[in-house]
């Protein structure tokens, strides 16, 4: 079947989001609002061990007496929790035929992002043929990791195979104590990937959450652990540059890293959520908890290009206990009509000699408003503590607002700080001076956005790296009258 | 190929051009030279495509064609290349990554497919040879902590990469040394063909003992006020362009 | 009873002393109001997260000290800037000495907060800008709630004033812990200059807690240099607000120089109403023991083509902790801004800490801002090359750390606040060089 422009304009006009969005799902669901029983049924179901489950109950306790925060640059209607259901699973999305019944805006993006056909069909939901078989893609996958004695599985799977090491490790970073949605999320979280790279081992490819066998549906309540043994190296990838239609509209995830003496974990990120439509409605709130440890000599990385969600609030944060430990925080944030974006990290110095990196390059368009929250604290222990911020913001239009709350907080003499921030438009001359090179006002701005990034899309890996360049574009497509 | 005809032009309304006539046949080699303020920047910038210009009279065609209503990407796709006087810089953007952008640009205008990367390398090996510019200078970001010489080496590089049919060079000549002059005057000649034409602006006769031109013209208070050959341009370098002004009074 | 409490109940006693049918007690019981309901604040409040008021607090103030102690000229000549002929306002513990004093009326005023809120010539003046700029915020409800005393200053249109103005408050609170609460205002009128140099000193050894409020208003044209020196004995906390309402064209620079007391918390807040401002705002901080000094500035830019330049210097020793808070907001309509903002610090000693959070908030696309924050030591090869040539390790130290500062003085105007300055630093260093670079 044939599918012209005129066709997919036509369908843009009328069907916005007819699939996928708004079907009735096959599934299980309790009902809604939240209690402790509601908790121990989630956890039943799951056929979890009981300290699993108390671990749960002993999370809500805490969150039932917990508020909102409502300190970040933000402005949302707060979700009423008692008017979500918090456990549905498993959560099929429908099975569709062919790429025709898939919402032609997403397949435009998915063309425009330069996503493979059989990709495509995957990522839509579509039932993809032998060609390109998941499962077995998913099967050598297993193999190769499973010689090197790397655990990569659903974090429900782990929990009933590899118990001893959850349980070791689960909220030792983010504990459920630590902040409202990250205790809402150790009560109920759905599902996770859980990651275990033995000592020595150098994982010999990118973890993907998009090659995770069994995926059962990310959920809202996702729940990442990744233990690096001593000596192991790990480079992590969560997300997708397509888009993610969820009709979620809050997630609240935690992601845990442990990088034990002399580890290394990379841990990249593209966030594509739904931010709502052109006028600012719908879209998901993205309440994010990450953070790593770092032991002795141990390197946690984190790399985020967020162009997605209406509300977006997140920090990932380094812990540098150990001596030697090494954070970085690599970040583009994109905000485009309405999306409001607070994100930004800690560094943690404890250790001696511990070196931390921030780089934020941040993007307002159209109304959007964002904002980097960070924070260097160097403890009094922590001898020659060395910090780098730089944070810039490019502004795009006179209705978007650019924010930069840096906090620093120094207790030893002996610390280098240096924080610099700038902001910045599109100079008249810069596209003007492309003009005159051929190269038109749309593309001109792609080009200088890409370079304001540059410095944090090379951190992404190769592949990655090429998608979030194309995203960055389609983000602000049409940000420039 | 260029044609002006009493080309009248304003910023803010202030008048800066006041019928000016310009015509340029391919082959040919014009300098235009001026005391400061007698508007051959503005010259370059209105026939590039400038927006903070306002044309309030006057025609400009290229090879027949009013141009005057073409976006200056549009007027870059007919051949026209400005050599700029101040480049602007492009943090992140790297020189290759710039004019690979600029010739798939061009090339997808004209109905063309992107440049295989081969051909592309080749050229640039080429290009940047002839210009004695080294490899690392190409993946630095464009202009950003470029010398003076830099620049100036980078805008007729990408000359030589576009290929333009009318190359106009606004000071091209100012803040290089004598070196650096050799060249980016080597680098222009090298490129100079019976198709092409090049418009060289330029406030000295310095750059025109390597670079000759067929016509000399004197830009004045917004006019083309004397136009003669080379030795033009060493009779103002020897008296000056009080003279000028007072032959005119 | 708690300080909050004593406050509250003492305001009859107040009210009982003062014209309670004047408009401006009307501006007082609604600032009293404001104080109850938001009380003294607390490090809950993001604005007081790293300055903890508790333990200036916990003393037992007294609220109006009844009469001003005598003090001798001799004994507090060394407060003054002497070597230059300028206006002065002096108060002893909150009332005005006149015997400290040179104030005028001579084509401008420079007199008393007092007169001004009382006579009626100056009526229209107060209407106009009394309690215009300040914040209805709790220290500055505070303040108002209480306001009698302080200095006024009206310069009219087209006037330079020929010299410096003195704003020196002493206090001995001999019997007690004292809070003084002076209330300033300075209002500067079309194209007129004024110059002034501010200092709270404590001649006492019981503890002292100021709470001033300073208005500055300055019109079109207006350039008014500000220079607040604080060198105040280790019992004497300060709590200083002040407000800059800046029309066209108009260049307002306030210099604080922080080396004494106990808690210092600075206030500073400018509001940019017009085009073409120039806002400059600059400290040097050099702190030991357990002092603590607070800076927290803002500068909104609410209309365009406005510049702002902020450059803060601090050295910390001992266990003194540093606070910078810089806050720029870039309203939408100000196109075409510069705004700066500089701080760099320096600390000495490993019990020392520095909290900094420069803040960016900005709605405009076509602006320059920018913010740098450094947090480090001193040179250690820059200190090995001077001692190689013969220069004491502490010299050596106190050269460094004084070229550091350099860049805050170099615009300082009046050459004698110029060495006044140098000479404390090199005091504070504990070294006996002229800093003759």
């Amino acid at each position: 079947m044939k599918y012209t422009e005129e066709d997919l304009e036509q369908e843009l006009k009328t069907k916005e989001y007819e699939y996928g969005f708004y079907t009735e799902i096959e599934s299980e669901t309790f009902a809604k609002g939240l209690n402790e029983d509601v908790v121990r049924a989630i956890s039943l179901k799951k056929n979890e061990p009981k300290w699993m489950t108390d671990w749960r109950i002993e999370a809500f306790r805490v969150w039932e007496k917990m508020t909102e925060p409502d300190w970040a640059n933000v402005n949302y209607e707060k979700p009423k929790f008692q008017d979500i259901a918090y456990y549905s699973a498993p959560k099929k999305k429908p099975k569709l035929n062919s790429l025709d019944e898939v919402d032609p805006e997403l397949l435009d993006t998915f063309k425009r992002l330069g996503i493979s056909l059989d990709e495509q069909k995957k990522l839509a939901n579509v039932a993809v043929d032998i060609v390109m078989d998941s499962v077995s893609v998913a099967t050598t996958f297993k193999k190769t990791l499973g010689e090197k004695g790397i655990i990569f599985m659903p974090i429900s799977e782990a929990i009933q195979e590899h118990p001893e090491l959850v349980r070791k490790y689960l909220g030792t970073v983010v504990p459920t104590t630590d902040n409202f949605y990250a205790a809402l999320n150790s009560a109920v979280f759905s599902d996770g990937s859980f990651c275990y790279i033995p000592k020595g081992v150098r994982c010999p490819m990118e973890l993907s959450t998009y090659f995770r066998i069994n995926e059962g549906g990310t959920g809202q309540f996702e729940r990442t652990l990744v233990v690096a043994d001593k000596g192991s190296y790990v480079s992590y990838l969560e997300g997708c540059t397509a888009p993610s239609r969820d009709e979620n509209q809050l997630h609240a995830a935690v992601v845990e890293l442990i990088a034990m003496d002399d580890a290394e974990i990379k841990y990249s990120t593209v966030q594509n959520w739904y931010p709502g439509d052109k006028n600012g409605k719908g879209g998901v709130y993205n309440f994010v908890t990450k953070r790593g440890l770092c032991e002795t000599n141990a390197k946690i990385s984190w790399t985020q290009v967020e162009t997605g969600s209406a509300i977006t609030w997140k920090y990932p944060s380094c812990i540098l206990k150990g001596n030697n430990s090494v954070g970085e925080f690599y970040s583009i944030a994109v905000t485009n009509h309405f999306q409001q974006a607070d994100t930004g990290t800690k560094m943690i110095h404890l250790g001696k000699n511990t070196r931390s990196t921030i780089i934020s390059k941040g993007i307002s368009a159209g109304h959007s408003q964002n904002s980097y929250r960070g924070l260097v604290q160097i403890n009094s222990r922590a001898e020659n503590a060395r910090n780098f911020s730089q944070c810039d913001s490019l502004l795009m239009g006179n209705a978007c607002g650019a924010h930069t709350f840096p906090y620093i907080e120094v207790k030893n003499k002996s610390a280098q700080i240096e924080h610099e921030a700038t902001t910045s438009k599109i100079g008249e001359e810069q596209l003007f001076y492309c003009n005159q090179r051929g190269i038109d006002t749309e593309k001109a701005i792609a080009l200088i956005v890409n370079g304001f990034s540059k410095e944090v899309l090379n951190k992404l890996p190769m592949e990655f790296a090429v998608e979030a360049q194309k995203l960055l574009e389609i983000s602000l497509e049409g940000s420039v009258g | 190929m260029l044609k002006i005809n009493n080309l009248h032009a304003s910023i803010d309304e202030k008048s800066i051009l006041k019928g000016l006539n310009l015509e340029v046949k391919a082959g040919e080699v014009h300098a235009i030279m001026g005391p400061n303020g007698a508007g051959k920047s503005t010259l370059a910038n209105i026939i590039a495509g400038k927006e903070d210009y306002e044309v309030t009279d006057g025609i400009i065609e290229l090879n027949g064609e009013d141009i005057s209503e073409l976006a200056p990407e549009e007027r870059a796709h007919n051949g026209v290349f400005l050599s700029f006087q101040y480049p602007v810089e492009i943090p992140g953007v790297s020189v290759t990554n710039f004019i690979k952008t600029a010739i798939n640009e061009t090339r997808k205008a004209k109905g063309l497919e992107d440049m295989p990367a081969k051909d592309m390398l080749k050229m640039i090996r080429e290009k940047s040879e002839l210009l004695e510019i080294d490899r690392k200078f190409l993946s630095r970001s464009l202009n950003e902590g470029f010398s003076g010489g830099e620049k100036k080496r980078n805008e007729i590089f990408q000359m030589a990469m576009l290929e333009p049919k009318l190359a106009i060079l606004d000071e091209t000549d100012s803040g290089l040394d004598i070196d650096a002059l050799r060249i980016v005057a080597n680098g222009v000649n090298k490129l100079k063909s019976k198709d092409n034409a090049v418009i060289v602006i330029t406030h000295y006769q310095r750059l025109l003992d390597y670079i000759i031109p067929d016509f000399v013209h004197v830009l004045y208070d917004g006019k083309i006020v004397k136009s003669g050959d080379a030795s033009l341009a060493l009779e103002l370098e020897a008296k000056g362009y009080d003279w000028i002004k007072q032959e005119l009074v | 009873m708690e300080l909050k409490e004593k406050i509250l109940s003492s305001y009859v006693a107040f009210e009982n002393g003062i014209d309670i049918n004047s408009d401006v007690h009307e501006i007082r019981t609604q600032a009293l109001e404001t104080f109850e309901k938001l009380g003294f604040p607390t490090k809950k409040l993001e604005a007081w997260k790293y300055t903890s008021l508790n333990s200036v607090l916990k003393q037992d103030y007294s609220i109006f000290t009844n009469k001003g102690n005598a003090v001798e000229m001799a004994d507090v000549k060394q407060y003054f800037i002497h070597d230059i002929d300028t206006y002065k306002v002096v108060f002893i513990d909150g009332k005005y000495s006149s015997f400290l004093s040179q104030t005028t009326h001579d084509t401008i005023d420079v007199c008393l907060m007092s007169s001004a809120l009382n006579k009626a010539k100056y009526k229209p003046v107060i209407e106009n800008y009394f309690n215009k700029v300040a914040k209805q915020d709790n220290l500055t409800s505070l303040n108002t709630a209480f306001a009698t005393e302080g200095t006024y200053i009206h310069i009219p249109r087209n006037v330079e004033v020929e010299k410096p103005i003195q704003i020196i408050n002493f206090t001995t609170g001999s019997e007690a812990a004292t809070l003084v609460q002076p209330r300033n205002l300075i209002v500067v009128e079309e194209n007129a200059h004024v110059q002034i140099i501010e200092r709270n000193q404590s001649l006492t050894s019981n503890a002292v807690l100021s709470n001033i409020v300073t208005e500055v208003f300055a019109d079109r044209n207006a350039t008014v240099d500000y220079y607040k020196i604080q060198n105040d004995d280790e019992n004497a906390s300060l709590v200083d607000n002040t407000f800059v309402d800046q029309k066209s064209n108009s260049v307002v620079s306030v210099h604080t120089f922080s080396f004494g007391g106990n808690i210092t918390r600075n206030n500073l807040n400018f509001y940019q109403n017009g085009e073409h401002i120039d806002s400059i705002l600059k400290g040097i901080t050099i702190i030991e023991g357990k002092q603590h000094v607070d800076h927290h500035t803002l500068v909104h830019h609410i209309e365009p083509n406005c510049e702002s330049h902020q450059d803060y210097k601090g050295i910390f020793d001992d266990r003194s902790t540093g606070v910078f808070n810089g806050k720029v907001i870039v309203n939408k309509e100000a196109q075409k801004t510069n705004a700066y903002q500089q701080n760099n610090n320096v600390l000495i000693s490993d019990k020392a800490t520095i909290n900094a959070k420069p803040q960016l908030e900005i709605f405009a696309d076509d602006v320059k801002c920018s913010h740098g924050c450094t947090i480090g030591q001193l040179d250690t090869d820059a200190l090995f090359y001077m001692q190689q040539r013969g220069i004491p390790i502490k010299e050596g130290k106190a050269l460094l750390m004084y070229a550091f500062a350099n860049t805050v003085l170099e615009s300082v105007k009046i050459p004698e606040v110029k060495s006044r300055i140098t000479k404390l630093i090199a005091n504070k260093l504990g070294v006996n060089i002229g800093f003759d670079l």
